[in-house]
């Protein structure tokens, strides 16, 4: 198998290798068919691009995010206040403790909990639900808040094992846990990027190992 | 005829036979398989329609329709088409006709033994995997492995140095669906329950339409269109691309049906991706078989082989574009569980896939019987009342699926969604019966050609004899 990389985007194969791959489409009918050296026209070839680049970024993980412990802490340190426990009714308690908690997150790094709060209101007896699990994780410190995953009236470590901690982070015990979160931008996006990435490397070897487009067969030689 | 053919010699039976026993059997089922669609559709408009007897209930019924048409239909005209287009690519014969028709008899008794019992109610419970386990073990040992063999040792004893596209297709989707059918049959073999099984269905669900229905008949096209215009194929090179995307990203997006599971996220969003590149393949295959079209554009009216297939094609526009967009989360969560999903999956195996495999049915059993097709207007009447049947199914359950996603999103009650819904069950039964009328005149038009068609002159093509009816 014989290589020529002097222009990689344009062939590959050896001049060899080429001009018989031409001979053979030229003189081998298959059932009465042959096939061109065409390349995918141009439009075609950016609507690619454009295909790609739209699979990443209309599934951006912006939807399908939940709040996880660390958004819900402030409700469950501020629900047995006076202010809370004197309003009359569930859904009034509620609604302050939501708005109480939107308030606390707004200043924090990570600026989707208010929105992520917004769009996953959980009812009083909810927030009584989850409030024991939220306490007892403060308590242990055993891992952040963050790592735990709420739905609906449940409280659970997330079911994820991402890269391990360095010793002194997150709050220093366990030493060299695996982190239990991602980047908000990494919900299997980069493992996407190394698949399609690899997808594209083989098949620009495997497209520029045949003739170049350049170069027709002569079918009027086809028997 | 079929019984006599099973026990001779295998130089005694004529090259062809299980061409045409594969051809005859999946027009055969798919008369029943849109039969039963009609009877289940007339249930679904009329909900008095044939009550008070269990068997006849729609549980019962829609299940034997999905296996009928995807086992039954699609998979025998693939068989079909296998067994004479892979030795004609490689200038050879089938490898084993024997081996075909027995494929071909064990087939059609496996299949009617397994839509029995789903009839009488013994399912695996598993949507598209509902056979139980010993017919399962039917379908691999005597309807897929055979197939595979006979494609594989026909590739490997051609004529030819290369293998043209078709061929690639063939013989990795009769290996990919084997793969995909035992995983995805795993959980009743192995007792799998729980999250694991509600994967590995959907695994199956996805990779038998991806990695089976939607490119062999891809592959179909790539024979029929060059053959008929007798054009070259426009480019092998866009072949590679339509193949290794097919690969690549077909076998991975399955997940993409169970967003609301509890499946780790990576996989989902991983999946989702993969879903929207679907659309690579389905764009360097739509441009590879048009622009082989260039200047042959007329057989679209004149052909009814070209006329089928350039729909095919055509149809798999929509199809992708539905398909690549409609899983992602911002979509998905409004048209998941409605009747748009049906329509999507009617488009993929009543459309595009179908439309391609009839005219290949078409072409193939006029080649193996050396004789002209009995009647052209019969032909275009089968043509008009398939696509106007198929487009009246389609745009209804569309438009259906979005009233449910209403009804779904703004939480309207139940029945208020189904009283809103009922003009569109009624247009899908008649779309639905259309197609199924146009298959009774397809069946009776194969009859009559193999009874009173004009005997083709030696080496000459059906496609280049006027038509005489």
């Amino acid at each position: 198998m014989g290589w020529k990389f002097d222009k990689p985007l344009h062939e590959m194969a050896s001049e060899e290798e080429s001009t018989a791959m031409l001979r053979q489409w030229e003189s081998e009918k298959h059932g009465g068919l042959w096939e061109g050296n065409n390349r995918l026209p141009l439009p075609f070839t950016y609507l690619i691009a454009l295909i790609v680049l739209t699979a990443f970024m209309i599934t951006m993980p912006i939807w399908g995010q939940r709040p996880n412990a660390e958004h819900y802490a402030p409700m469950v340190n501020e629900m047995d206040s006076a202010a809370v426990q004197n309003l009359a009714t569930d859904e009034e308690k509620m609604k302050y403790l939501t708005a109480f908690a939107m308030k606390e997150l707004a200043t924090a790094s990570d600026p989707r909990g208010p929105g992520l709060l917004e769009r996953h209101p959980i009812t009083w007896d909810d927030l009584q639900n989850i409030a024991p699990g939220i306490r007892e994780a403060q308590t242990s410190q055993k891992y952040p808040l963050a790592f735990y995953n709420i739905v609906g009236d449940k409280i659970a470590l997330a079911n994820f094992e991402g890269n391990r901690t360095v010793n002194g982070d997150f709050f220093g015990e366990p030493t060299n846990a695996p982190a239990r979160v991602q980047p908000w931008f990494d919900k299997g996006m980069i493992i996407d990027l190394f698949y399609v990435s690899y997808f594209f490397i083989v098949l620009i070897l495997i497209t520029k190992r045949l003739p170049s487009f350049t170069r027709k067969p002569d079918m009027s030689k086809t028997s | 005829m079929l019984l006599k053919l099973l026990f001779a010699k295998e130089e005694d039976i004529p090259p062809g036979s299980a061409t045409i026993f594969f051809g005859y059997s999946a027009i055969f089922w798919f008369v029943v398989g849109t039969g039963l669609g009609s009877f289940n559709a007339a249930k679904l408009a009329f909900p008095d329609f044939v009550t008070g007897t269990e068997m006849f209930a729609f549980g019962h019924m829609r299940q034997v329709h999905v296996l009928a048409v995807i086992l039954g239909w699609i998979s025998m005209a693939f068989a079909m088409t296998m067994m004479y287009m892979t030795p004609a690519l490689g200038n050879t014969k089938l490898w084993s006709e024997k081996l075909g028709l027995w494929n071909c008899f064990l087939w059609n008794i496996g299949l009617s033994l397994g839509l029995f019992l789903l009839w009488i109610g013994i399912t695996s419970g598993r949507e598209y995997s509902d056979l139980i386990w010993p017919i399962d073990l039917v379908v691999l040992v005597a309807v897929l492995l055979p197939l595979g063999i006979n494609v594989w040792m026909t590739i490997a004893h051609r004529r030819t140095q290369g293998i043209y596209i078709t061929n690639w297709f063939f013989g990795a989707c009769t290996f990919m669906v084997m793969v995909t059918f035992v995983v995805g049959q795993a959980p009743e073999l192995f007792n799998l329950t729980g999250l694991t099984e509600g994967y590995l269905t959907f695994w199956f669900a996805h990779n038998v339409l991806g990695l089976w229905i939607t490119p062999v008949a891809a592959a179909i096209a790539y024979y029929t269109i060059p053959k008929l215009t007798g054009n070259p194929l426009y480019s092998h090179r866009i072949g590679h691309l339509h193949f290794w995307a097919i690969i690549a990203f077909y076998s991975t997006p399955a997940s993409h049906h169970l967003l609301s599971a509890p499946l780790p996220e990576w996989l989902k969003s991983f999946a989702s991706v993969e879903g929207v590149l679907i659309l690579i393949p389905a764009v360097a295959f739509v441009a590879n078989i048009l622009l082989t079209m260039k200047g042959r554009w007329s057989m679209f009216v004149e052909n009814i082989e070209i006329k089928f297939s350039v729909t095919g094609v055509l149809l798999a526009i929509p199809l992708n574009m539905q398909g690549g967009f409609q899983q992602t989360r911002a979509i998905n969560w409004y048209v998941h569980g409605t009747g748009w999903i049906v329509a999507h999956a009617h488009l993929a195996l009543l459309g595009m896939s179908t439309a391609l495999e009839i005219a290949a049915v078409y072409f193939g059993l006029q080649q193996m019987l050396r004789r002209k097709l009995y009647s052209l207007a019969l032909a275009n009447f089968h043509y008009w009342f398939y696509i106007v049947g198929f487009c009246i199914y389609w745009i209804s359950m569309t438009i259906a699926g979005l009233i449910q996603g209403a009804g779904k999103v703004y939480e309207v009650p139940y029945i208020d969604v189904v009283v809103a819904e009922h003009p569109y069950m009624i247009a899908r039964w008649v779309g639905g019966t259309m197609v199924f009328t146009g298959n009774l005149v397809w069946l009776y038009n194969m009859w009559m050609t193999a009874r009173e068609g004009t005997v083709l002159p030696k080496g000459r093509y059906s496609h280049e004899l006027a038509y005489e009816r």
